[in-house]
């Protein structure tokens, strides 16, 4: 199963920089030995707040949800090359647990 | 005279619990042996008293004939009870005694032995059955554990099935760009909305 999620937010730009950014980002994932398992698209947002990076000012960004498998040990030089990269806002990553399986023990809204 | 302390009470003493036989014994009441005698004493000579010679015969012949007779009684009653030891000890009645109990002895030794064997029949009985059942449960669990590793093996299997399955749609050098582009293309939307009454709309607007 997945083992990491990159919830990525890139700045609000137009369709090939923003290809080119993902193309970079996936890039350095799989240089590092990571198994990039599914790309997904969040689409175009208005972010919750303004966010500060790389001297300007953001409004509006882009999320990227990226699943990947791979090492634990490169996360760190992983996140730090991210937060280096201009177009990058706010890189995060989450480790992916395993899907909960639709047993009917949780009771949730019934009482 | 000054050593007259407990004269009456030794006497009353002796009176009520004589250990000898004699109630009364020689003691000096009042006076010392250095006291003088009275003077209402002075020529006494101890007299016994009289003896009637006819009636100390009779008396004599008649004490003589019972002491015999008491003696004799006694050495009899003496002898009996010895009689009576010896017979216990070495007679006939005792050697019948001593075989019955042999007897008996033996006969309850027989019986001891008996159940004896009886109980470690019982008891080896009892001990194959243990050992069997121990044997049933660790075949059992043995049987047990085989399957639950074979459960594991088609578990592991089926997960790196569905993997390679997976892997197909992973991301590669050559799909990278594709990929991209279908993700740009298609924004997906994991917001929705739900009341209180479990109503679920996923339509939302992106902003």
């Amino acid at each position: 199963m997945p083992r990491y999620e990159l919830a990525l937010i890139v700045k609000a730009m137009q369709r090939p920089q923003a290809a080119a950014a993902l193309r970079r980002t996936v890039e350095t994932l799989m240089e590092r030995g990571a198994v990039v398992r599914d790309l997904q698209n969040l689409g175009d947002k208005l972010l919750p707040y303004k966010i500060t990076k790389h001297n300007q000012k953001h409004e509006r960004g882009t999320y990227f949800l990226v699943d990947f498998y791979s090492a634990p040990g490169i996360l760190a030089s992983l996140l730090d090359h991210l937060h280096r990269d201009v177009d990058v806002l706010r890189p995060t990553v989450l480790k992916k647990d395993d899907p909960v399986s639709g047993s009917t023990n949780c009771c949730g809204t019934k009482q | 005279m000054f050593q007259v302390i407990g004269g009456r009470s030794v006497q009353a003493a002796r009176l009520l619990s004589p250990r000898s036989a004699v109630l009364l014994e020689a003691v000096r009441g009042r006076k010392s042996r250095e006291d003088p005698v009275a003077k209402s004493k002075e020529g006494r000579i101890k007299v016994p008293p009289p003896v009637d010679p006819v009636e100390m015969v009779v008396l004599k012949e008649r004490f003589s004939e019972y002491q015999l007779i008491m003696r004799a009684l006694r050495l009899e009653f003496k002898e009996e009870v010895l009689r009576k030891k010896y017979q216990e000890e070495t007679g006939s009645m005792a050697e019948e005694r001593a075989k019955q109990e042999a007897e008996e002895h033996r006969a309850l030794m027989a019986w001891n032995d008996q159940e004896n064997q009886r109980l470690l029949k019982l008891r080896m009985l009892r001990f194959q059955k243990e050992k069997e059942e121990a044997e049933r449960k660790r075949v059992e669990a043995e049987i047990q554990r085989e399957q639950e590793q074979q459960e594991l093996i088609t578990q592991r299997e089926r997960e790196i099935l569905q993997l390679q399955e997976d892997a197909k749609n992973f991301i590669t050098l050559e799909n990278l760009d594709q990929r991209i582009e279908e993700a740009l293309d298609n924004p997906k939307n994991y917001n929705f909305a739900i009341d209180k009454q479990g109503r679920v709309v996923k339509q939302t607007v992106q902003q």
